[in-house]
């Protein structure tokens, strides 16, 4: 079974996978095929086909020149501001949440089992309850419109699953470890940067990755608690499609799409082997 | 449980110095925690106190009782809201984790390409719910989409219409979900199929078990807890979609593919009936505890078990 | 020290002081903050071709427009006004305009109105809107028509069809004939919410004006179920008979090419299509644009207005500000410059528009806005949020969008459905 010895049976697997993986192919190559069409031509034509010609410069346009009201810049500007909000909450929410996921799993305390329930309960939380919570608080703490803002609540909010994830990673470290490096006189820093974290890589990517992609793929708080120049590029993406006296511009936008999506996608191929990794040996409880 | 000082460490220093040296890891385990659950719980407090309110446009103070969540539950959005809900979460979690089982155990078979094929089901997590719900918006179009495609190979009695069928437009959104999120489920069986000791297999194959048996009684039960672990993220990401439907059949056609996190967009942003919304969404709470509290009983009770076995 | 006293440089160095206050209060700079919707297309040209005549007047323009649609520009407005720091002026239109300014200090326009003489160029319905408690808070920019009837050019040719059609019976006839002369789906409109509502809306103020008023805009509880409502229920199933059954819930953009071949032969439509069809490459000669059906054979124009909204502030450069957006608001050149971009007729009645610039399109629209005002025949549309709140129009359109899509639900149905989500809602 797990060495292949029947050959007519591989053959079906190969042949199996591949349709499956053929399937799951045919939506990514939509959107590139349209993002090498004109509006017109899909407009005259149908939404889903073959480009008459290659507009290539529909990435031109879309990577600078195409304009949101009064600014024509393309979606760079845009890309800028979704990274200065994506890697600071991916990083800081990644790092607490190890901690956090250490300390609930290994280290133990008064109220641990407690409070990393009400935390990972908060996955469950929709996003519509908590975005008039959220200005309100910003508003109080004098963050509204500002990137800071968006890096804080998409860390807060980060925390329940980076928790959830690391915790769920770090309870199959035996305990023995920790109760003999706590007996050597270990106290909790050292513990965490001498034994967990060098275990930690594939939990930590994983987390990483699901992260990036969440806040990087993220609509609503982008939106409403940004102004202007300062949106992420999920705005810019919509601004593309919303406008009511023309036709959806969906050449460029597809383009536009797969430009916003290059680097969710870059971060599943090179880390894509380690997320499988960081899942194994007992990853999940 | 409070831990048990090593009796080494424990030097004389006083009780107020020792809590003083503790101080900062004190801080760096409680702060993070408490900002995310203080914020979850004051966050769900606030949406509870609104949806008795009569707050329209923006929050305001005044005590309707139960008039708001009679207003939801009588809509017809709610009532197919949530009659959807159970189609669509029970429909996409199993179907996901079959999905997910089936392409990890072909992907378990040592074959060539494997890295390419674990990437193209992942890259779809990759992609935004908007997009996704887009693009599958066009395949699934009977006039320009798959059933156009077949129809034109020469099968012209094909029919695949279920976008525009109020009856079966909620296994649209189920199958754009299933491929948005079924390479996670993939991700985690193939780390659990890896990850089965190999002398348990050894010992069945000693046995002269076969393949069908392999799997059904050693592998799949070693799957057990990674299954529960797919479940509840599954869950998780069938009860806040959102972004998904509005992209795929903006809650349509008609009001057919309506969920209840829509009905509460709708209704808080929408419609400018922010205590209406926020009954809806009280309302999604409840649901939500009536799946996970009999899971949170079970475990605690096999917990306890566990610690007196 | 010379004859220049102590008090004499005191008296120079408060001059000193004041001067610059004078001339602060003179030319202070007017600068803006806005936000609105308006992002791309011809309505972010237009937006921007404003705020570049504000500059030329001297003014700084701060416009931050939100991608989406009104929903998102309303949650950013709620988010700022809930934060204390509303824009100085923001999009909005409707009764919305009432609903929102008791959550927010508004500015009192009335002065300049007056000076301006807006209010005698507006209609008297879209004014309405735009004085809750009788005093201007916002101004109207631009009106769309919600019904026009658009007709294939082809699509007539193939029916041999010789006149346009005036009232629902003859847009039934036609409808007929061109289905029998191989026009495979006489109706092109698209699926979403607001079509299915601008189908229903153009059935029933096509056949009574006066049932829409008192039954749509006045939520009259006898008037919505009158037996009219029940007539344009059933004349919104056969528009809905002549659709193709794949067009589900996607915009009507889809059906243009086919509509354009002669495919599809007709559609109601809002103004802004013109717009769309030249953008998508198809010509004016494609299609011809009429007035909506209406069955007394004067036009029933169904208003759909954009408006901006002045929310007060303290800072004395964003009151100058507002002072200036609201008289570029009102002003004909303005208007005319910015309908011309967007495709939509101005809000002032003394518009000449028989000069250059115009399509016919928006030539036979504001005559028809004109015929339907002096017929009391200008009302105001339900699917675009201009008749009731949002909230009111949202569960009424739910069951005009049910109805569309659901084949088995009968007009009386629908009505008592209609009276039942009206008494829901209110």
């Amino acid at each position: 079974m797990r060495e292949g010895t029947f050959a007519p049976g591989r053959i079906l697997v190969y042949l199996v996978v591949w349709l499956i993986a053929a399937a799951y192919l045919v939506p990514f190559a939509v959107v590139v095929l349209n993002s090498l069409r004109t509006a017109e031509e899909i407009a005259q034509t149908s939404m889903i086909g073959w480009p008459k010609q290659l507009a290539w410069n529909n990435y031109a346009t879309a990577w600078a020149d195409f304009c949101v009201a009064q600014t024509c810049a393309g979606i760079r500007p845009y890309m800028l501001n979704s990274a200065l909000v994506t890697i600071p909450a991916t990083v800081v929410s990644t790092l607490l949440g190890s901690i956090a996921g250490y300390a609930v799993s290994l280290w133990r305390f008064r109220g641990d089992r407690w409070i990393y329930g009400i935390v990972t309960l908060g996955i469950f939380l929709p996003q519509q309850m908590r975005l008039l919570p959220w200005t309100i608080v910003l508003r109080d703490i004098g963050l509204t419109n500002t990137l800071t803002g968006l890096v804080l609540i998409h860390t807060i909010q980060g925390l329940s699953f980076t928790v959830l994830f690391c915790r769920n990673y770090y309870i199959a470290i035996p305990q023995e470890l920790i109760r003999a490096a706590r007996i050597d006189g270990a106290g909790f820093y050292r513990i965490f940067w001498r034994i967990v974290l060098p275990l930690s890589p594939p939990i930590l990517i994983v987390t990483v990755i699901w992260q990036f992609t969440h806040i990087w793929n993220e609509f609503l708080y982008g939106v409403t608690f940004t102004t202007g120049q300062q949106q992420p590029v999920t705005a810019a993406l919509i601004a593309l499609s919303a406008a009511v006296a023309d036709i959806p511009q969906h050449g460029v936008q597809s383009a536009a799409v797969i430009i916003a999506a290059l680097p969710t996608l870059l971060v599943y191929l090179l880390g894509g082997k380690y997320f499988v990794r960081g899942l194994t040996a007992g990853a999940v409880k | 449980m409070s831990e048990a000082v090593p009796a080494a460490a424990r030097g004389s220093p006083p009780a107020a110095l020792d809590l003083l040296r503790r101080l900062p890891e004190f801080l760096t385990i409680w702060v993070p925690l408490l900002l995310s659950a203080g914020h979850l719980v004051s966050f769900a407090l606030w949406t509870i106190w609104v949806s008795f309110t009569p707050s329209t446009l923006v929050p305001v103070s005044g005590w309707t009782g139960m008039r708001n969540y009679t207003a939801v539950m009588a809509t017809r959005n709610w009532q197919i809201a949530f009659d959807n809900l159970l189609v669509f979460g029970c429909g996409f979690v199993l179907l996901s984790l079959l999905t997910g089982l089936l392409l990890a155990i072909l992907l378990d078979q040592r074959i060539r390409g494997e890295n390419v094929l674990r990437s193209i089901f992942l890259y779809p997590m990759a992609v935004s719910f908007v997009v996704t719900g887009t693009v599958w918006s066009w395949l699934l179009n009977p006039g320009i989409g798959i059933q156009k495609l077949v129809n034109g190979l020469g099968w012209t009695s094909f029919r695949f219409d279920w976008l525009i069928d109020r009856d079966m437009a909620i296994w649209t959104v189920v199958i754009a979900a299933v491929w948005q999120s079924s390479g996670f489920a993939m991700a985690l069986f193939l780390a659990g199929l890896r990850s089965v000791d190999a002398d348990l297999i050894k010992a069945a194959q000693i046995d002269g078990a076969g393949p069908i048996r392999m799997y059904r009684r050693v592998i799949l039960p070693t799957l057990w807890p990674i299954t529960v672990t797919v479940v509840v993220i599954q869950l998780q990401f069938a009860i806040t979609t959102f972004d998904l439907v509005r992209a795929l059949t903006g809650g349509g056609p008609g009001i057919a593919t309506q969920l209840p996190a829509l009905v509460v967009y709708d209704f808080m942003f929408q419609r400018g009936l922010l205590a209406r919304g926020a009954a809806a969404a009280v309302l999604m709470l409840l649901i939500l505890l009536a799946v996970l509290l009999p899971y949170a009983a079970w475990r605690y009770v096999q917990h306890r078990q566990a610690a007196h076995a | 020290m010379n004859s220049i006293s102590r008090r004499t440089m005191l008296v120079g160095a408060a001059g000193l002081f004041a001067a610059p206050g004078l001339s602060r209060a003179q030319t202070v700079k007017p600068r803006l903050t806005v936000i609105s919707q308006w992002s791309t297309g011809s309505d972010g040209a237009a937006i921007t071709a404003l705020g570049k005549k504000f500059e030329e007047r001297g003014g700084t323009w701060e416009h931050s427009p939100v991608p989406g649609f009104t929903t998102e520009m309303m949650n950013k407005l709620r988010a700022q006004i809930m934060a204390g720091d509303p824009p100085a002026c923001s999009q909005l239109k409707g009764p919305e305009i009432a609903a929102w300014s008791k959550i927010a200090a508004t500015v009192n326009l009335d002065a300049l109105v007056a000076a301006a003489g807006y209010e005698k160029v507006v209609a008297p319905d879209l004014a309405r809107l735009h004085k809750p408690g009788g005093k201007w808070i916002s101004l109207p920019l631009q009106i769309y028509s919600t019904n026009m009837l658009f007709l294939s050019k082809r699509a007539v040719d193939k029916a041999n069809a010789d006149k346009i059609p005036v009232t629902w019976a003859e847009f039934n006839a036609l409808a007929e004939k061109m289905k029998a002369a191989g026009v495979t789906y006489p109706i092109a409109n698209g699926g979403t919410r607001p079509d299915d509502g601008q189908k229903f809306e153009a059935a029933l103020a096509g056949i009574s004006p006066a049932a829409y008023r008192t039954g749509i805009m006045n939520l009259d509880e006898k008037a919505l179920k009158a037996p009219e409502v029940k007539a344009a229920f059933a004349q919104v199933r056969k528009i809905a008979d002549w659709m193709d059954p794949n067009t589900a819930a996607q915009h009507y953009s889809i059906n243009l090419q086919r509509f354009v071949a002669g495919d599809m032969g007709m559609m109601i439509q809002g103004g802004w299509a013109q717009g769309v069809l030249l953008n998508a490459g198809f010509k004016l000669t494609d299609f011809i644009i009429a007035p909506g059906p209406s069955d007394n054979g004067k036009p029933v124009f169904l208003l759909n207005a954009d408006a901006f909204i002045f929310w007060q502030r303290k800072e004395p450069d964003l009151q100058a500000g507002q002072t200036l957006m609201a008289q570029l608001v009102m002003d004909p050149a303005i208007q005319t410059m910015y309908s011309q971009i967007t495709g939509s007729i101005p809000v002032r009645t003394d518009v000449d528009l028989s000069a250059g610039g115009w399509s016919d399109g928006q030539r036979r629209t504001a005559a028809a806005l004109k015929e339907a005002v002096a017929a009391n025949q200008a009302v105001l549309s339900l699917a675009h949020n201009m008749a009731q709140e949002n909230g009111m129009t949202a569960a009424m359109i739910d069951v005009i969008t049910e109805y569309v899509k659901n084949k088995s639900i009968t007009p009386e149905q629908a009505v008592a459905r209609l009276s039942d989500a009206v008494e829901g809602a209110r």
